[in-house]
């Protein structure tokens, strides 16, 4: 019964959320922060545990997983302009995965934080399923790793459209590279506006993200730490 | 009389798109379950989903499946993409020690990491892509050259 409601009043919340983005297309609006908001207030005041919520929630996580195996179709149908790229591209996910890793794990050195804080945030530009699953291997604690995760999705998804238009990037690859690096799925949730070729080279760069950094972050752990 | 046709006419259409869009979702399942059994079976650290993605790719690239096949239930699916991420990120809540001190500050930290990875990433991958295209340019020109040598 709770699994049906959970799944129902999402799904309503988010139409309704779309519509209104829709009105007001605010980056803040987006209906990933605004239905997430929603849904974390009222559990909150209505004292429902999270757990309970997920028996729910689980039904629509699961289609996370043919969700991202879709991203196969604008991939394929971007195929020459990728090909045409493919240095630029792949030159660019190792750039970003090594300033993702640099700069997080200099910053909290300098915040001075557990190790354990540590090994959770360093897998934070991988995508939800391989961030978690990075986590557990090199000693992190998954679940909290999800939250950075989706932080830097957040991060791509609202401030992300600022650095593209301040920083001058203007080119779909580069933009393509920089969100699907740094922002995984969250990220191409708003590089979708920009187009399809934004679209395929960031989904492109989200799943070589997450395959070259299933190897690369125990790496660094590795090497580092 | 005509009206009313039309309205079945139209309803037939609906009908018929969302059965395509649900039968092309059970074929990108399918995909996602051979990637899940592939990474378990194999003992690879990665999930199924993107060597489902992989597979699919592949599969399109080898014309091993239609691209019609999938088009309409990947539309839909990456449409509604947003959908799926919010169970995930409501588990924020279980979590209140995030709001302490430390935890602000790794929040910062996560925030500004990403933004400087995105500026760094996207500026140097402009100037790597300029560069490339440059030079494919040059290619194409020494090639129009020699053939007016020719």
């Amino acid at each position: 019964m709770i699994e049906v409601m959970v799944v129902l009043s999402t799904i309503v919340m988010f139409i309704l959320f779309t519509k209104l983005y829709q009105r007001y297309p605010h980056p803040i609006m987006i209906p990933l922060v605004t239905t997430t908001i929603v849904s974390a207030v009222i559990l909150l005041v209505f004292d429902i545990p999270y757990a309970t919520y997920m028996k729910g929630g689980e039904w629509l996580q699961k289609m996370l997983g043919p969700a991202v195996v879709a991203l196969a179709y604008p991939l394929y149908n971007q195929r020459a302009i990728i090909m045409k790229y493919k240095y630029s591209i792949l030159s660019g996910l190792f750039i970003g995965m090594i300033t993702g890793l640099v700069t997080i794990f200099g910053l909290l050195r300098w915040i001075g934080v557990k190790e354990s804080w540590m090994l959770t945030a360093l897998p934070k530009s991988l995508t939800t399923p391989v961030g978690m699953q990075v986590s557990e291997m090199i000693g992190g604690i998954p679940p909290l790793t999800a939250v950075f995760v989706m932080i830097a999705g957040f991060v791509g998804a609202i401030i992300g459209p600022l650095v593209i238009r301040y920083g001058k990037l203007d080119t779909a690859v580069s933009r393509g590279v920089a969100i699907g690096s740094a922002s995984h799925g969250v990220g191409l949730v708003k590089l979708r506006e920009y187009g399809e070729q934004e679209l395929s080279v960031g989904s492109l760069s989200m799943g070589l993200t997450a395959v070259i950094g299933a190897f690369f972050c125990p790496l660094f752990v590795y090497l580092f730490m | 009389m005509k009206s009313g046709k039309m309205l079945n006419e139209n309803f037939v259409a609906i009908f018929l798109r969302v059965v395509r869009i649900i039968v092309q979702i059970g074929i990108l399942n399918i995909y996602y379950y051979l990637g899940v059994g592939i990474v378990s079976y194999l003992h690879i650290p990665l999930p199924g989903s993107i060597v489902g993605l992989l597979l699919l790719v592949l599969s399109l690239i080898f014309k091993l499946i239609k691209v019609e096949y999938i088009q309409d239930g990947a539309g839909f699916l990456i449409g509604v993409l947003t959908l799926f991420f919010i169970p995930a990120t409501v588990g924020v809540i279980d979590y209140p020690e995030l709001m302490s001190g430390t935890g602000l500050l790794i929040i910062l930290a996560v925030i500004a990491s990403t933004l400087i990875s995105i500026y760094v990433t996207g500026l140097l991958t402009q100037i790597i892509e300029k560069k490339e295209l440059a030079k494919k340019e040059m290619a194409i020109k020494e090639e129009k050259g020699e053939l007016t040598v020719d």
